[in-house]
Protein backbone atom coordinates (compact mmCIF):
# COMPACT_ATOMS: atom_id res chain seq x y z
CA UNK A 1 0.00 0.00 0.00
CA UNK A 2 1.25 3.68 -0.96
CA UNK A 3 2.27 5.84 2.21
CA UNK A 4 0.04 8.95 2.59
CA UNK A 5 0.75 11.62 4.87
CA UNK A 6 -2.33 14.43 6.04
CA UNK A 7 -1.28 17.72 4.40
CA UNK A 8 -2.99 20.97 2.93
CA UNK A 9 -4.16 20.97 -0.12
CA UNK A 10 -3.76 24.59 -1.72
CA UNK A 11 -5.24 26.72 -4.30
CA UNK A 12 -2.50 25.48 -6.79
CA UNK A 13 -2.62 21.96 -5.77
CA UNK A 14 0.49 22.01 -4.08
CA UNK A 15 0.41 20.34 -0.65
CA UNK A 16 1.42 22.06 2.75
CA UNK A 17 2.69 20.00 5.79
CA UNK A 18 1.66 23.47 7.81
CA UNK A 19 -0.79 25.86 7.87
CA UNK A 20 1.19 29.12 9.03
CA UNK A 21 0.49 32.85 8.24
CA UNK A 22 4.05 34.08 6.81
CA UNK A 23 4.40 37.80 8.18
CA UNK A 24 7.29 38.49 5.77
CA UNK A 25 9.42 41.73 5.54
CA UNK A 26 9.64 43.38 2.29
CA UNK A 27 12.99 45.01 3.41
CA UNK A 28 15.05 44.88 6.76
CA UNK A 29 13.59 48.12 8.13
CA UNK A 30 10.62 46.45 8.63
CA UNK A 31 11.48 43.59 10.73
CA UNK A 32 10.47 45.04 13.97
CA UNK A 33 7.18 45.56 13.00
CA UNK A 34 7.11 42.18 11.37
CA UNK A 35 8.67 40.39 14.68
CA UNK A 36 6.00 42.10 16.78
CA UNK A 37 2.61 41.30 14.66
CA UNK A 38 3.54 37.63 14.24
CA UNK A 39 4.39 37.11 18.29
CA UNK A 40 1.10 39.20 18.65
CA UNK A 41 -0.99 36.59 16.31
CA UNK A 42 -1.14 32.95 16.94
CA UNK A 43 -0.70 31.35 13.64
CA UNK A 44 1.99 33.44 12.30
CA UNK A 45 5.26 33.02 11.92
CA UNK A 46 7.25 35.74 11.33
CA UNK A 47 9.79 35.93 7.92
CA UNK A 48 12.29 38.57 8.39
CA UNK A 49 15.60 39.58 5.89
CA UNK A 50 18.42 41.72 5.33
CA UNK A 51 18.98 44.56 3.07
CA UNK A 52 16.70 44.67 -0.10
CA UNK A 53 16.46 48.24 0.46
CA UNK A 54 19.18 49.75 -1.92
CA UNK A 55 19.54 46.33 -3.52
CA UNK A 56 19.34 46.69 -7.23
CA UNK A 57 19.23 45.18 -10.74
CA UNK A 58 19.16 41.38 -11.18
CA UNK A 59 20.54 41.40 -7.03
CA UNK A 60 17.22 43.18 -6.53
CA UNK A 61 15.38 40.71 -8.40
CA UNK A 62 16.64 38.10 -7.27
CA UNK A 63 15.81 39.09 -3.42
CA UNK A 64 12.59 39.82 -4.03
CA UNK A 65 11.97 36.43 -5.81
CA UNK A 66 13.76 34.95 -2.44
CA UNK A 67 10.89 36.51 -0.56
CA UNK A 68 8.27 35.46 -2.98
CA UNK A 69 9.55 31.81 -2.87
CA UNK A 70 9.27 31.86 1.41
CA UNK A 71 5.88 33.39 0.51
CA UNK A 72 4.54 30.78 -1.99
CA UNK A 73 5.81 28.23 -0.45
CA UNK A 74 2.84 25.63 0.66
CA UNK A 75 3.47 25.18 4.25
CA UNK A 76 2.29 29.13 3.96
CA UNK A 77 -1.63 29.45 3.82
CA UNK A 78 -1.88 33.12 3.52
CA UNK A 79 0.74 36.19 3.34
CA UNK A 80 1.17 39.25 5.14
CA UNK A 81 3.49 41.72 3.64
CA UNK A 82 5.53 44.32 5.67
CA UNK A 83 6.60 47.39 3.48
CA UNK A 84 8.28 50.20 3.69
CA UNK A 85 6.12 51.70 0.37
CA UNK A 86 3.76 50.58 -2.17
CA UNK A 87 5.69 49.79 -4.77
CA UNK A 88 8.47 47.54 -3.23
CA UNK A 89 5.57 45.74 -1.64
CA UNK A 90 3.65 45.30 -4.31
CA UNK A 91 6.20 44.02 -6.79
CA UNK A 92 7.00 41.18 -3.89
CA UNK A 93 2.85 40.75 -3.70
CA UNK A 94 2.70 40.18 -7.36
CA UNK A 95 5.08 37.52 -7.52
CA UNK A 96 2.84 35.31 -4.54
CA UNK A 97 -0.51 35.88 -5.77
CA UNK A 98 0.59 33.59 -9.10
CA UNK A 99 -0.55 30.89 -6.26
CA UNK A 100 -4.05 32.05 -5.60
CA UNK A 101 -3.71 32.07 -2.22
CA UNK A 102 -4.34 35.43 0.18
CA UNK A 103 -1.88 38.25 0.29
CA UNK A 104 -2.04 41.04 2.06
CA UNK A 105 0.15 44.15 3.02
CA UNK A 106 0.43 46.83 4.85
CA UNK A 107 3.49 49.92 5.02
CA UNK A 108 4.75 52.09 7.15
CA UNK A 109 4.93 54.81 5.49
CA UNK A 110 3.06 57.39 5.75
CA UNK A 111 1.54 56.92 9.01
CA UNK A 112 4.39 54.72 11.31
CA UNK A 113 5.39 52.21 13.08
CA UNK A 114 2.19 51.77 15.50
CA UNK A 115 -0.38 52.09 12.53
CA UNK A 116 1.48 49.61 10.48
CA UNK A 117 1.58 47.36 13.65
CA UNK A 118 -2.08 48.06 14.21
CA UNK A 119 -3.18 47.65 10.60
CA UNK A 120 -0.97 44.50 10.29
CA UNK A 121 -2.08 42.91 13.44
CA UNK A 122 -5.91 43.17 12.13
CA UNK A 123 -4.89 41.60 8.89
CA UNK A 124 -3.11 38.82 10.30
CA UNK A 125 -6.34 38.69 12.73
CA UNK A 126 -8.62 38.03 9.43
CA UNK A 127 -5.75 35.95 7.87
CA UNK A 128 -4.98 33.29 10.63
CA UNK A 129 -8.82 33.16 11.62
CA UNK A 130 -9.30 31.87 8.17
CA UNK A 131 -6.18 29.91 7.63
CA UNK A 132 -8.07 27.86 10.79
CA UNK A 133 -10.34 26.89 8.68
CA UNK A 134 -8.44 24.62 6.83
CA UNK A 135 -8.39 20.81 7.77
CA UNK A 136 -5.67 17.83 6.53
CA UNK A 137 -6.46 15.37 4.15
CA UNK A 138 -4.51 12.22 3.02
CA UNK A 139 -2.26 12.96 0.46
CA UNK A 140 0.50 11.18 -1.73
CA UNK A 141 4.12 11.05 -0.91
CA UNK A 142 4.10 12.24 -4.82
CA UNK A 143 3.56 16.02 -3.41
CA UNK A 144 6.19 16.35 -1.26
CA UNK A 145 9.15 18.46 -1.91
CA UNK A 146 11.65 17.48 0.27
CA UNK A 147 15.56 19.30 1.09
CA UNK A 148 18.44 17.29 2.40
CA UNK A 149 21.31 19.50 3.89
CA UNK A 150 23.95 18.45 6.58
CA UNK A 151 25.76 20.48 9.47
CA UNK A 152 28.11 20.27 12.20
CA UNK A 153 29.05 17.36 10.57
CA UNK A 154 32.13 15.21 11.20
CA UNK A 155 32.86 11.46 10.61
CA UNK A 156 29.27 10.07 11.66
CA UNK A 157 27.80 12.02 9.35
CA UNK A 158 29.02 10.23 6.08
CA UNK A 159 28.52 6.67 7.82
CA UNK A 160 25.41 6.94 9.60
CA UNK A 161 22.78 10.11 9.32
CA UNK A 162 23.10 11.27 6.15
CA UNK A 163 23.30 7.81 4.36
CA UNK A 164 20.10 7.43 6.20
CA UNK A 165 18.86 10.37 4.58
CA UNK A 166 19.83 8.97 1.28
CA UNK A 167 17.43 5.83 1.76
CA UNK A 168 14.79 8.27 3.05
CA UNK A 169 15.59 10.12 -0.33
CA UNK A 170 15.33 7.01 -2.56
CA UNK A 171 12.04 5.90 -1.02
CA UNK A 172 10.90 9.20 -1.45
CA UNK A 173 11.57 9.45 -4.97
CA UNK A 174 10.48 5.77 -5.64
CA UNK A 175 6.94 7.25 -4.19
CA UNK A 176 6.76 9.66 -7.18
CA UNK A 177 8.27 12.43 -4.68
CA UNK A 178 11.02 15.30 -5.01
CA UNK A 179 14.41 15.40 -3.34
CA UNK A 180 16.31 18.91 -3.37
CA UNK A 181 20.49 18.02 -2.25
CA UNK A 182 22.32 21.81 -2.39
CA UNK A 183 25.27 23.30 -0.59
CA UNK A 184 27.32 23.53 -4.03
CA UNK A 185 31.01 23.80 -2.12
CA UNK A 186 30.43 20.33 0.05
CA UNK A 187 30.54 18.81 -3.54
CA UNK A 188 34.03 19.84 -4.07
CA UNK A 189 36.15 16.04 -4.14
CA UNK A 190 32.51 14.19 -5.02
CA UNK A 191 31.58 15.34 -7.70
CA UNK A 192 32.50 13.26 -10.54
CA UNK A 193 30.92 10.83 -8.46
CA UNK A 194 27.69 12.62 -8.43
CA UNK A 195 27.89 13.78 -12.00
CA UNK A 196 27.46 10.31 -13.30
CA UNK A 197 24.02 9.90 -11.77
CA UNK A 198 22.83 13.50 -13.89
CA UNK A 199 20.20 11.52 -16.86
CA UNK A 200 21.80 13.47 -19.94
CA UNK A 201 24.92 16.24 -20.70
CA UNK A 202 23.26 19.53 -19.95
CA UNK A 203 22.52 18.47 -16.10
CA UNK A 204 25.78 16.92 -15.61
CA UNK A 205 27.19 20.38 -17.38
CA UNK A 206 24.68 22.25 -15.40
CA UNK A 207 26.18 20.76 -12.02
CA UNK A 208 29.89 20.72 -12.52
CA UNK A 209 29.75 24.33 -13.66
CA UNK A 210 28.22 25.12 -10.75
CA UNK A 211 30.47 23.09 -8.19
CA UNK A 212 33.59 24.28 -10.43
CA UNK A 213 32.31 28.24 -10.27
CA UNK A 214 32.59 28.01 -6.46
CA UNK A 215 35.99 26.13 -6.75
CA UNK A 216 37.52 28.58 -8.94
CA UNK A 217 35.51 31.50 -6.57
CA UNK A 218 38.42 30.13 -3.37
CA UNK A 219 41.14 30.16 -6.28
CA UNK A 220 40.55 33.02 -7.93
CA UNK A 221 40.52 34.96 -4.45
CA UNK A 222 43.53 33.20 -4.02
CA UNK A 223 42.87 31.84 -0.32
CA UNK A 224 43.22 28.21 0.56
CA UNK A 225 39.65 26.88 1.34
CA UNK A 226 40.44 24.95 3.88
CA UNK A 227 40.13 27.66 6.64
CA UNK A 228 36.16 27.13 6.06
CA UNK A 229 35.84 24.29 4.50
CA UNK A 230 36.15 21.67 6.55
CA UNK A 231 34.47 24.50 9.44
CA UNK A 232 36.33 23.96 12.68
CA UNK A 233 33.78 22.18 14.43
CA UNK A 234 33.81 19.25 11.38
CA UNK A 235 37.75 19.16 12.20
CA UNK A 236 36.98 18.38 15.69
CA UNK A 237 34.76 15.50 14.43
CA UNK A 238 37.65 13.97 12.62
CA UNK A 239 36.46 15.54 9.11
CA UNK A 240 40.35 16.48 7.42
CA UNK A 241 39.45 17.50 4.22
CA UNK A 242 36.53 19.06 2.51
CA UNK A 243 37.01 15.88 -0.33
CA UNK A 244 36.11 13.69 2.69
CA UNK A 245 33.63 16.09 3.52
CA UNK A 246 31.71 15.98 0.07
CA UNK A 247 31.86 12.23 -0.31
CA UNK A 248 29.86 11.93 3.12
CA UNK A 249 27.43 14.89 2.14
CA UNK A 250 26.41 13.18 -1.12
CA UNK A 251 25.12 9.87 0.86
CA UNK A 252 21.93 12.18 1.93
CA UNK A 253 21.28 11.99 -2.05
CA UNK A 254 20.66 8.52 -1.75
CA UNK A 255 21.49 6.67 -5.35
CA UNK A 256 18.79 8.00 -7.74
CA UNK A 257 19.46 9.49 -10.76
CA UNK A 258 20.01 13.45 -10.85
CA UNK A 259 16.95 14.66 -13.39
CA UNK A 260 17.47 18.63 -12.99
CA UNK A 261 20.00 21.96 -11.62
CA UNK A 262 18.39 24.75 -10.05
CA UNK A 263 18.72 28.12 -9.45
CA UNK A 264 19.21 29.24 -6.05
CA UNK A 265 15.72 29.41 -4.44
CA UNK A 266 14.40 27.91 -7.66
CA UNK A 267 11.00 25.75 -7.70
CA UNK A 268 11.65 22.33 -9.44
CA UNK A 269 8.72 21.45 -11.95
CA UNK A 270 9.87 18.32 -12.60
CA UNK A 271 9.71 15.51 -10.00
CA UNK A 272 13.13 13.47 -8.68
CA UNK A 273 16.33 14.12 -7.12
CA UNK A 274 17.84 18.00 -8.28
CA UNK A 275 20.43 19.88 -6.84
CA UNK A 276 20.35 23.47 -5.89
CA UNK A 277 23.78 25.81 -6.54
CA UNK A 278 23.34 27.88 -3.20
CA UNK A 279 25.92 28.33 -0.95
CA UNK A 280 26.40 25.67 1.99
CA UNK A 281 25.99 27.31 5.12
CA UNK A 282 22.80 26.03 6.87
CA UNK A 283 20.71 28.92 7.54
CA UNK A 284 21.44 30.55 4.28
CA UNK A 285 20.91 26.96 2.83
CA UNK A 286 17.51 26.37 4.51
CA UNK A 287 16.14 29.54 3.73
CA UNK A 288 17.43 28.54 -0.37
CA UNK A 289 15.21 25.04 0.09
CA UNK A 290 12.33 26.91 1.47
CA UNK A 291 12.29 29.04 -1.38
CA UNK A 292 12.25 26.43 -3.92
CA UNK A 293 9.37 25.24 -1.93
CA UNK A 294 10.60 22.48 0.01
CA UNK A 295 7.67 21.38 2.98
CA UNK A 296 10.34 19.92 5.03
CA UNK A 297 14.31 19.35 5.27
CA UNK A 298 15.94 16.59 6.20
CA UNK A 299 19.32 17.69 8.51
CA UNK A 300 21.84 15.29 9.20
CA UNK A 301 24.39 16.73 12.01
CA UNK A 302 27.59 14.87 13.68
CA UNK A 303 28.84 17.46 16.46
CA UNK A 304 25.63 19.36 16.08
CA UNK A 305 23.74 21.99 14.57
CA UNK A 306 20.02 23.26 16.54
CA UNK A 307 19.49 26.00 13.76
CA UNK A 308 16.33 25.28 11.68
CA UNK A 309 14.01 27.15 9.14
CA UNK A 310 11.21 28.97 9.53
CA UNK A 311 9.50 27.97 6.46
CA UNK A 312 10.47 24.60 5.86
CA UNK A 313 10.63 22.83 9.13
CA UNK A 314 14.04 20.93 9.59
CA UNK A 315 14.35 17.20 11.06
CA UNK A 316 17.69 17.15 12.74
CA UNK A 317 19.12 13.24 12.22
CA UNK A 318 22.34 12.62 13.73
CA UNK A 319 24.33 8.98 14.22
CA UNK A 320 26.91 10.47 16.85
CA UNK A 321 26.19 8.69 19.91
CA UNK A 322 28.05 11.39 22.39
CA UNK A 323 26.01 14.57 20.36
CA UNK A 324 22.77 12.67 20.86
CA UNK A 325 24.01 12.86 24.75
CA UNK A 326 25.05 16.23 24.57
CA UNK A 327 22.54 17.72 22.65
CA UNK A 328 19.67 15.33 23.02
CA UNK A 329 17.42 18.88 22.87
CA UNK A 330 17.93 19.66 19.75
CA UNK A 331 17.63 16.22 17.68
CA UNK A 332 15.16 14.93 16.29
CA UNK A 333 15.62 11.58 14.90
CA UNK A 334 18.74 8.72 16.70
CA UNK A 335 20.85 7.60 13.49
CA UNK A 336 23.33 6.36 16.05
CA UNK A 337 22.14 2.52 15.96
CA UNK A 338 23.79 2.45 12.66
CA UNK A 339 27.42 2.59 14.27
CA UNK A 340 26.40 1.55 17.69
CA UNK A 341 24.27 -1.46 17.15
CA UNK A 342 24.84 -2.53 13.75
CA UNK A 343 21.77 -1.35 12.19
CA UNK A 344 21.04 -1.61 8.45
CA UNK A 345 21.48 1.93 6.72
CA UNK A 346 18.17 0.76 5.03
CA UNK A 347 16.69 -0.12 8.22
CA UNK A 348 17.22 3.31 10.32
CA UNK A 349 16.47 4.95 6.27
CA UNK A 350 13.25 2.99 6.36
CA UNK A 351 12.28 4.23 10.06
CA UNK A 352 13.19 7.95 8.89
CA UNK A 353 10.85 7.27 5.95
CA UNK A 354 7.98 6.94 8.71
CA UNK A 355 8.92 9.59 10.80
CA UNK A 356 9.22 11.98 7.73
CA UNK A 357 5.33 10.89 7.01
CA UNK A 358 4.54 11.74 10.65
CA UNK A 359 6.54 14.78 10.46
CA UNK A 360 4.24 15.58 7.27
CA UNK A 361 1.05 14.83 9.28
CA UNK A 362 1.97 17.43 11.72
CA UNK A 363 4.16 15.89 14.35
CA UNK A 364 6.22 19.06 15.48
CA UNK A 365 10.22 19.74 15.84
CA UNK A 366 12.65 20.49 18.26
CA UNK A 367 13.65 23.77 16.42
CA UNK A 368 9.76 24.32 15.98
CA UNK A 369 8.78 24.11 19.62
CA UNK A 370 11.79 25.44 20.84
CA UNK A 371 11.58 28.34 18.58
CA UNK A 372 15.22 27.93 16.98
CA UNK A 373 14.45 29.35 13.42
CA UNK A 374 15.80 31.96 11.35
CA UNK A 375 15.86 33.21 7.96
CA UNK A 376 18.74 34.42 5.36
CA UNK A 377 18.60 35.54 1.95
CA UNK A 378 22.00 35.36 0.45
CA UNK A 379 22.98 38.30 -1.77
CA UNK A 380 25.78 38.22 -4.77
CA UNK A 381 26.24 42.08 -4.92
CA UNK A 382 26.60 45.30 -2.71
CA UNK A 383 24.32 47.37 -2.57
CA UNK A 384 24.28 51.57 -4.09
CA UNK B 1 38.91 -2.09 22.89
CA UNK B 2 38.41 0.50 20.85
CA UNK B 3 36.60 -0.10 17.02
CA UNK B 4 37.69 1.75 13.86
CA UNK B 5 35.55 1.29 10.44
CA UNK B 6 37.59 0.14 7.37
CA UNK B 7 34.64 1.59 4.35
CA UNK B 8 36.63 -0.09 1.45
CA UNK B 9 39.12 -2.44 0.87
CA UNK B 10 41.62 -0.10 -0.78
CA UNK B 11 41.63 2.79 1.56
CA UNK B 12 44.15 3.58 3.74
CA UNK B 13 42.68 4.84 6.64
CA UNK B 14 39.75 3.70 9.34
CA UNK B 15 37.83 5.81 11.39
CA UNK B 16 37.75 5.13 14.98
CA UNK B 17 34.22 4.68 16.67
CA UNK B 18 35.58 4.66 20.33
CA UNK B 19 38.49 7.12 21.39
CA UNK B 20 41.83 5.41 21.87
CA UNK B 21 44.89 6.06 23.47
CA UNK B 22 48.46 5.43 22.08
CA UNK B 23 50.04 2.07 22.57
CA UNK B 24 46.15 0.62 22.58
CA UNK B 25 45.41 -1.68 19.93
CA UNK B 26 42.37 -1.39 17.98
CA UNK B 27 40.09 -3.83 15.93
CA UNK B 28 39.11 -3.34 12.53
CA UNK B 29 35.86 -4.15 11.42
CA UNK B 30 33.94 -2.97 7.44
CA UNK B 31 35.92 -4.15 4.92
CA UNK B 32 39.06 -5.39 7.31
CA UNK B 33 39.35 -7.49 10.24
CA UNK B 34 42.00 -7.42 12.76
CA UNK B 35 44.28 -5.00 15.21
CA UNK B 36 45.56 -1.79 14.60
CA UNK B 37 47.97 -0.86 17.47
CA UNK B 38 47.73 3.04 17.76
CA UNK B 39 51.19 5.21 17.87
CA UNK B 40 48.97 8.14 19.14
CA UNK B 41 45.98 9.00 20.87
CA UNK B 42 43.21 8.96 18.61
CA UNK B 43 39.85 11.21 19.31
CA UNK B 44 36.37 9.80 18.47
CA UNK B 45 35.33 9.48 15.31
CA UNK B 46 39.11 10.76 13.90
CA UNK B 47 41.32 8.41 11.63
CA UNK B 48 44.39 6.08 12.54
CA UNK B 49 46.42 4.90 9.29
CA UNK B 50 46.32 1.38 8.38
CA UNK B 51 49.15 0.91 5.46
CA UNK B 52 51.96 2.66 5.58
CA UNK B 53 51.83 5.84 2.99
CA UNK B 54 54.57 7.55 1.35
CA UNK B 55 55.04 11.54 1.19
CA UNK B 56 52.29 12.74 -1.46
CA UNK B 57 50.35 9.56 -1.62
CA UNK B 58 47.15 9.66 -1.97
CA UNK B 59 44.67 9.02 1.55
CA UNK B 60 41.80 6.73 0.18
CA UNK B 61 38.50 6.59 2.14
CA UNK B 62 35.21 5.06 0.94
CA UNK B 63 38.02 4.31 -1.84
CA UNK B 64 38.13 8.04 -2.79
CA UNK B 65 40.52 10.33 -2.79
CA UNK B 66 40.18 12.34 0.55
CA UNK B 67 43.81 14.84 -0.11
CA UNK B 68 47.38 13.14 -0.17
CA UNK B 69 50.13 12.64 2.56
CA UNK B 70 51.61 15.99 3.43
CA UNK B 71 55.07 13.25 5.40
CA UNK B 72 55.75 10.38 5.20
CA UNK B 73 52.87 7.98 6.92
CA UNK B 74 52.97 4.94 9.47
CA UNK B 75 50.26 2.04 10.33
CA UNK B 76 49.19 2.83 13.42
CA UNK B 77 49.34 6.82 13.23
CA UNK B 78 46.63 9.48 13.91
CA UNK B 79 46.10 11.09 10.40
CA UNK B 80 44.05 14.35 10.55
CA UNK B 81 44.95 17.87 9.22
CA UNK B 82 48.68 17.88 10.18
CA UNK B 83 49.67 14.94 7.73
CA UNK B 84 46.63 15.13 5.18
CA UNK B 85 46.70 17.88 3.09
CA UNK B 86 43.38 18.52 0.62
CA UNK B 87 44.24 19.08 -2.93
CA UNK B 88 41.06 21.33 -3.98
CA UNK B 89 40.06 24.67 -4.07
CA UNK B 90 43.73 25.92 -3.19
CA UNK B 91 43.94 29.11 -4.11
CA UNK B 92 46.60 29.71 -1.73
CA UNK B 93 48.97 27.41 -4.08
CA UNK B 94 47.59 29.03 -7.49
CA UNK B 95 48.67 32.67 -5.83
CA UNK B 96 52.40 30.87 -4.98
Amino acid sequence: MAMTFLGYRRENDAVGVRNWVAVISVMDNCNPVTRTIAQTVSGCIPVTTLFVRGQFGADLDFAYESLAGLGRNPNVAAVLLVGLEDSSTEEVARRIRTTGKPVETVHLQPNGTIDCIAAGTRKALKLSLAASRARREPCPVSALVLGVECGGSDTTSGLSCNPAIGRLADRVIEAGGTIIISETSEFIGAEHLFAERAVDDSVRDAFVKAVRGMENLAIERGVDMRESQPSPDNKRGGLTTVEEKALGAMAKAGSSPLVGVLRYGEAPVKKGLHFMDAPAAAVENLSALAAGGCQLTFFGTGVGNPIGSMVAPTVKVCGNVNTLETMADNIDFDASGILEKGQKISDVGDRLYAYAMDVASGTRLSSEILDIRETAISRFALSL
Amino acid sequence: MPRAIVLNQADNVATLLDAGRAGEPCTLQGEASGQMTLLQDVPFGHKVCIADTPQSADVLKYGQVIGRASRNLKAGEHMHVHNIESTRARGDLEKR
